[in-house]
């Protein structure tokens, strides 16, 4: 059996979940610049960073450290696979077929999880034996499993080499992604639509490779603000672009079912990088974009 | 409550599987709370307040199964306000019919039907622990009784604040206004979104589930049911 995360799984027979997944350092965010020599996965972070150590000119205020070092928040898990594990062709777990097909390394977790969502039932005062209940220990486990597979998946694999050199640098939005999250402080989800633009110099990216880098990044336990600034970071590694623009319209259930109770509140977030940020024009020129109906 | 349609009040909240707490009127309320959101209901001995640290434990548990940590600065008391949320979430079971309509059935010399629509229904769907929201339309016609108006949006929070089914709500809705007025007839229709069905599974964003329950004349009349459905659906 390949090896997994660097461990080889068939010398354990009860397995340890927590420990089979690789956590985010920010020491091995920072070193991954350099030599990185984590688990071979070096070519993953460092490919992108290694072709384009020289920052472009519009990008020159935009720090590669700092970039690499807040993509991901130290600590968030990462359940990588790699190309030579075997699949599970039939599997109802995975939802995106062409991109999921991998072993089930968070699978594992499933037991425990559906064990914690029979105590929550419990604690409840609900009756899980009664027949509406009866599975849903393990359908609230596979569920929350899917609203977290951002976990698995990483940029490289993701954008499956979807950049093209092309001879234009006029702006490129795609607009209202759909995009499903969960609050990170409450677990309840948010969703609503993400807008992307940028401006190519010299590379431009595959479009559903725009919403697949939306995928990614929402299917976590997120803050809107810091999903905004992720997706962003991420175009501007794939294709290093003169700038980036992103803006979120977002409905978030944590306020609309509880708490204060407003229904038709929405949250917006943006973020600027490169000329979008330094230009009013080039802004005000994606926003109106946007925006049109 | 006495027996109607040979429904009563505990049957209607035992289908749920769920307890009934009894309730004391006149405890002292705790004013500051922020666990309960309608001051005027909800101000009592929090009874399943005492699950919170047992539920925020459940919760905990989830996030290490997830993978996550979590000790770090997002999730630190994520456990707690989750479990909160959830209690929200299903605060139906505390509530009664009884308490909740606080009698405000008047007696009218009226019979004409009398609809509330457009009404906002949150509620988790029992199968995947997931919300779903819509948008519910009641309709009655009334035999010398009418109900206070809000009374309607608050059986719909009772029941709606529950882990259900959407077949389900809409049955319990139309089953408690009966109980509450004996009106000739009572329509209820829900238009739903399922989260589970649109974050994950099919992912289908834009569709809706519409069930409805038909009691008394609005079974029986199509005219009435019709009369109904067309004002329901009027801008």
């Amino acid at each position: 059996m390949a090896a997994v995360n660097g461990k080889d799984l068939n010398s354990e027979a009860a397995v340890p979940p927590s420990s089979l997944i690789r956590r985010v350092s920010s020491r091995s965010i920072r070193n991954s610049i350099s030599e990185e020599k984590e688990n071979g996965d070096a070519p993953q972070k460092g490919s992108f960073v290694g072709k384009y150590k020289k920052a472009p000119e519009a990008l020159k205020s935009f720090n590669l450290a700092d970039a690499e070092s807040e993509l991901e928040v130290p600590g968030t898990p990462m359940t990588p696979r790699t190309s030579t594990t075997p699949g599970h062709e039939n599997c109802t777990f995975h939802h995106d077929l062409e991109l999921d097909h991998r072993p089930p390394t968070r699978e594992a977790l499933l037991p425990d999880m559906a064990n914690s969502y029979r105590l929550l039932l419990t604690g409840l005062g609900e009756d899980p034996e009664r027949a509406g209940l009866l599975k849903t220990p393990e359908r609230a486990a596979k569920a929350m499993l899917f609203f977290t597979k951002g976990y698995d998946q990483s940029l490289e694999e993701v954008l499956n080499n979807a950049i093209f050199d092309e001879d234009t640098d006029e702006m490129v939005v795609v607009k209202d992604i759909e995009m499903f999250s969960m609050c990170e402080h409450h677990l309840v989800p948010f969703y609503g639509k993400v807008s992307i633009g940028y401006l190519p110099q010299g590379k431009i990216l595959g479009l559903s490779k725009l919403a697949r880098i939306v995928e990614i990044f929402s299917r976590r336990l997120q803050v809107q603000e810091r999903l905004t600034k992720q997706i962003a970071i991420a175009v501007t590694q794939a294709v290093r672009p003169a700038g980036v623009a992103v803006v979120i319209e977002g409905v978030h259930m944590c306020m609309v079912m509880r708490g204060v109770q407003k229904i038709n509140s929405k949250t917006v977030t943006s973020t600027m990088l490169g000329v979008f940020r330094d230009d009013p024009k080039t802004r005000e020129e994606f926003l109106n974009l946007v925006h049109s109906k």
